[in-house]
């Protein structure tokens, strides 16, 4: 009687459930276009007056420092566009923000809040982050701009990365240091990198390098990021001699590993990948020994420089829309995407399409992108066609200099790095 | 015609042991399974069941952490650890090889149970903190094979998660019943209740038969146990090995769910968030794990959607106010969890029973 009893229950639970449902399904739905050319049909994050794009960062958490600036940098990009009509002069863009707490699972989360109501993602910032929405940017033919500078992204028809990936700089920053820096291969050359792929991104670079221009890195030292003391790695660094490290680490991080070498006297020729320095660190205790002995490679070229045309309308658009943002490196990371992405819209609209496949196909047909020196020109078009900047500026720490930066050697762009390749990597 | 005794009375050790005795919880069960089933079709919303799925999903690996840690006592800081395991299995086994749903969930269910089965006889000498620290281990062990075993992991690059929630000829991926097309999100969180439902009587079952009442017994005074007749040695891998086997399910579902995972998804934070979970819910009960997903997992979400409307709130980075939604998100949650330690220490549970009990003594209830 009893099993009588629940097989009726569930029998009335199924048809109820069946009744229901002939309404609740939320498969797909073709989005019509029917559009025309500069005039574009209402779709998926358009109403046929506002673009919206989602952006998806870390707004708290201890990545927030990153993830602040840089969305500033979009938003003040596009506040400017909007000022002067918008996208075709005539569309206004907005941002549509979702803390994403640099975790896999909340991005994933708020990337299926936002994605029925935008065009296209502005930002995705960290590779985790972006990896992880990875497959449903396919399944759902989204374009999505990634803020990281991993070589994963290049081949990667879903995705719109902008400025000279890792490798790149590591690559130039091994040629400054043979060069003007006055190394010679003969040299001990080492690095220290971030036991993630992050670091692994780096030391790629500096392996590319010692193929093409004929030296061994004589010591590699691993750490894991938040590690409290660095003295054991520093200690294997000075006992190998090494006279050349390429640090491959976040801001807190480096500060700690530039505080204990400057603290054993050991100062061999360092070089920073770009997401190991923050203005801060210019001000800080270690500012004379980075002064010494820290090279930044990175890209552009220091904050308020008046010769790059660039430069001079990012501060002049930063002190009209956001007077309070300090400058930062991840604020023109930010301000360069969104300028990235303005060109695929503007493409997009010209081809009267702002539908999901329409902005993919305009990714495809941009051709290269300026970026007014602020970062090398990417040569667009098909993931497997695209070309990256190769180019990298080289940086000494000044604290007088807004960004605690000054630059040392703008847009050097080494043979070597120009032969890197970038693979579509299996994902 | 005699009177027939009330529903309340419990008349033999068999009827106290009845999961859904009485017709109220019998309603409370269909009541349920019928929200579940209709739940997707009316909130098609992704955002909302892609919180739920993970919630879902999160619920499953806190059953199997308080089994562990609420039933047999046995603190564990080692969960992510066997999570991180049955992502893996699943993206080997269900993606590389193909197999369907049920054999991939199984395979990473088997693989958790061999691994638990392993780091179970630590248990047998250590107890307490110094078993937490034991587990904490596990953490960093796991973490360097993450990083290291590129051919099963990925490295640090991570690995997609290619296992398809197939069952013969139903994909739930992309669910057509009767003509009418079924999102991805709305599959998954079928098959994710459906799974949260199942592991939940099977552990309820494990808990109100003779091992449950073993594992309490070796909770309680390990020693004691012995005594009266409890093999503890047995039972406490036992426990590990069942945990960590659903700790794994819920890994494969995380990986297959969210299709790519990397090390960085398995570290010492998650398997706190654990912890916080079981404790929030309420230790040794399978009830509490569930509730206390759902709180963790969608509360977040719940104050983010609604802490825009307070003002002073800023909603966009550098945007006016004094604190910014997010800041404000993480501020709400951290004192909820703080007040219900204090004024809850049974967890959300706790408070379940209380009412039940008010309830059910109605309208005598004191």
């Amino acid at each position: 009687m009893k099993t009588n009893k629940s097989i009726r229950l569930a029998a009335a639970a199924l048809g109820l459930m069946l009744a229901v449902s002939a309404c609740g399904g939320a498969g797909q739905d073709d989005d019509a276009g029917g559009g025309k050319e500069g005039a574009p049909g209402n779709t998926a994050g358009f109403d046929g007056k506002t673009i919206k794009l989602g952006v998806l960062t870390p707004l708290s958490g201890p990545v927030a420092v990153i993830g602040k600036p840089l969305t500033s940098g979009n938003e003040v990009w596009f506040e400017a566009l909007n000022a002067k009509g918008g996208i075709g002069g005539k569309y206004k863009v907005e941002l549509v923000e979702e803390d994403s707490q640099y975790k896999t699972d909340v991005t994933v989360q708020k990337y299926n809040k936002v994605k029925s109501d935008v065009v296209a993602f502005a930002q995705v910032l960290g590779t985790p982050s972006t990896l992880a929405v990875l497959p449903q940017l396919r399944t759902d033919k989204i374009l999505a701009a990634p803020a990281s500078l991993d070589a994963f992204w290049v081949r990667e028809e879903n995705l719109l990365p902008v400025g000279g990936p890792y490798q790149v700089q590591a690559i130039n920053a091994v040629d400054y240091y043979l060069t003007d820096g006055g190394g010679s291969k003969d040299d001990v050359i080492c690095t220290m990198i971030q036991d993630d792929v992050y670091g692994e991104a780096g030391q790629q670079g500096i392996d590319f390098a010692a193929e093409k221009y004929g030296f061994s890195v004589a010591n590699t030292q691993k750490f894991k990021q938040g590690t409290e003391n660095y003295a054991g790695q520093i200690g294997a660094l000075a006992g190998a001699k090494c006279q050349m490290v390429f640090l491959v680490a976040t801001p807190s991080d480096a500060a700690k590993i530039w505080g204990t070498a400057a603290q054993a006297r050991y100062a061999p020729q360092w070089f920073g990948q770009s997401p190991s320095y923050t203005g801060a660190l210019a001000q800080s205790a270690i500012a004379p020994y980075m002064q010494q002995s820290v090279l930044i490679v990175a890209e552009g070229t220091e904050w308020g420089d008046e010769s790059v045309p660039g430069m001079k309308q990012m501060v002049s658009d930063q002190g009209k829309y956001a007077a309070e943002e300090k400058p930062d490196y991840y604020f023109a990371f930010g301000y360069n995407q969104a300028r990235a992405m303005t060109a695929v819209l503007e493409k997009a609209v010209e081809n009267g399409d702002l539908s999901r496949d329409g902005v993919l196909k305009a990714a495809t047909e941009i051709g290269t992108v300026s970026f007014d020196g602020l970062t090398g020109d990417y040569k667009y078009g098909p993931a497997e066609e695209r070309n990256p900047p190769r180019a990298s500026t080289i940086f000494k720490v000044d604290p007088a200099k807004p960004f605690g930066l000054a630059k040392v050697k703008y847009l050097l762009e080494s043979d070597a790095a120009k032969e890197f390749e970038f693979k579509k990597a299996d994902l | 015609m005699a009177a027939k005794p009330h529903r309340n009375l419990v008349r033999s050790y068999a009827q106290d042991l009845r999961l859904f005795g009485s017709p109220t919880k019998r309603a409370g069960l269909a009541a349920t399974l019928i929200v579940l089933l209709l739940l997707p079709t009316v909130v098609q919303d992704d955002f909302w069941l892609s919180v739920l799925i993970y919630s879902g999903i999160t619920a499953i690996g806190a059953i199997g952490l308080n089994l562990l840690t609420g039933y047999s006592g046995q603190i564990s800081l080692g969960h992510a650890f066997f999570i991180g395991a049955g992502a893996y299995c699943a993206a080997r086994v269900g993606g590389d090889l193909g197999l369907p749903l049920p054999l991939w969930l199984l395979a990473s269910a088997a693989v958790g149970a061999v691994l638990g089965g392993l780091i179970g006889p630590f248990a047998l000498r250590l107890r307490g903190h110094y078993l937490a620290i034991v587990t904490l281990g596990l953490i960093f062990v796991g973490e360097h094979l993450w990083r290291n075993l590129t051919s099963l992991t990925g490295g640090n690059n991570g690995t997609s998660v290619l296992a398809q929630p197939r069952i013969g000829p139903l994909d739930l991926g992309a669910l057509e019943i009767a003509g009418e097309n079924y999102s991805r999100n709305q599959g998954w969180f079928w098959l994710v209740w459906a799974l949260v439902a199942l592991v939940a009587l099977l552990a309820k079952n494990l808990a109100r038969t003779r091992p449950g009442r073993a594992l309490c017994a070796v909770r309680d005074h390990d020693q004691a146990a012995e005594v009266i007749g409890v093999r503890a040695g047995r039972y406490k891998i036992g426990a590990f090995m069942v945990s960590s086997a659903i700790a794994s399910m819920a890994g494969a579902l995380f990986g297959a769910y969210q299709q790519h995972v990397s090390p960085d998804d398995w570290t010492l934070l998650l398997s706190i968030q654990y912890i916080a979970i079981i404790i929030v819910g309420g230790l040794g009960t399978i009830f509490g794990s569930i509730l206390g997903a759902v709180f963790v997992g969608a509360l977040p979400a719940l104050i983010d959607e609604y802490s825009s409307v307070i003002p002073g709130v800023a909603t966009d980075a550098g945007g006016e106010g004094f604190i910014s939604v997010f800041a404000l998100n993480q501020a709400i949650f951290g004192l909820l969890i703080v007040l219900f330690l204090v004024f809850e220490p049974r967890g959300l549970a706790g408070i379940w029973f209380r009412v039940r009990a008010y309830f059910k003594a109605w309208p005598f209830s004191y």
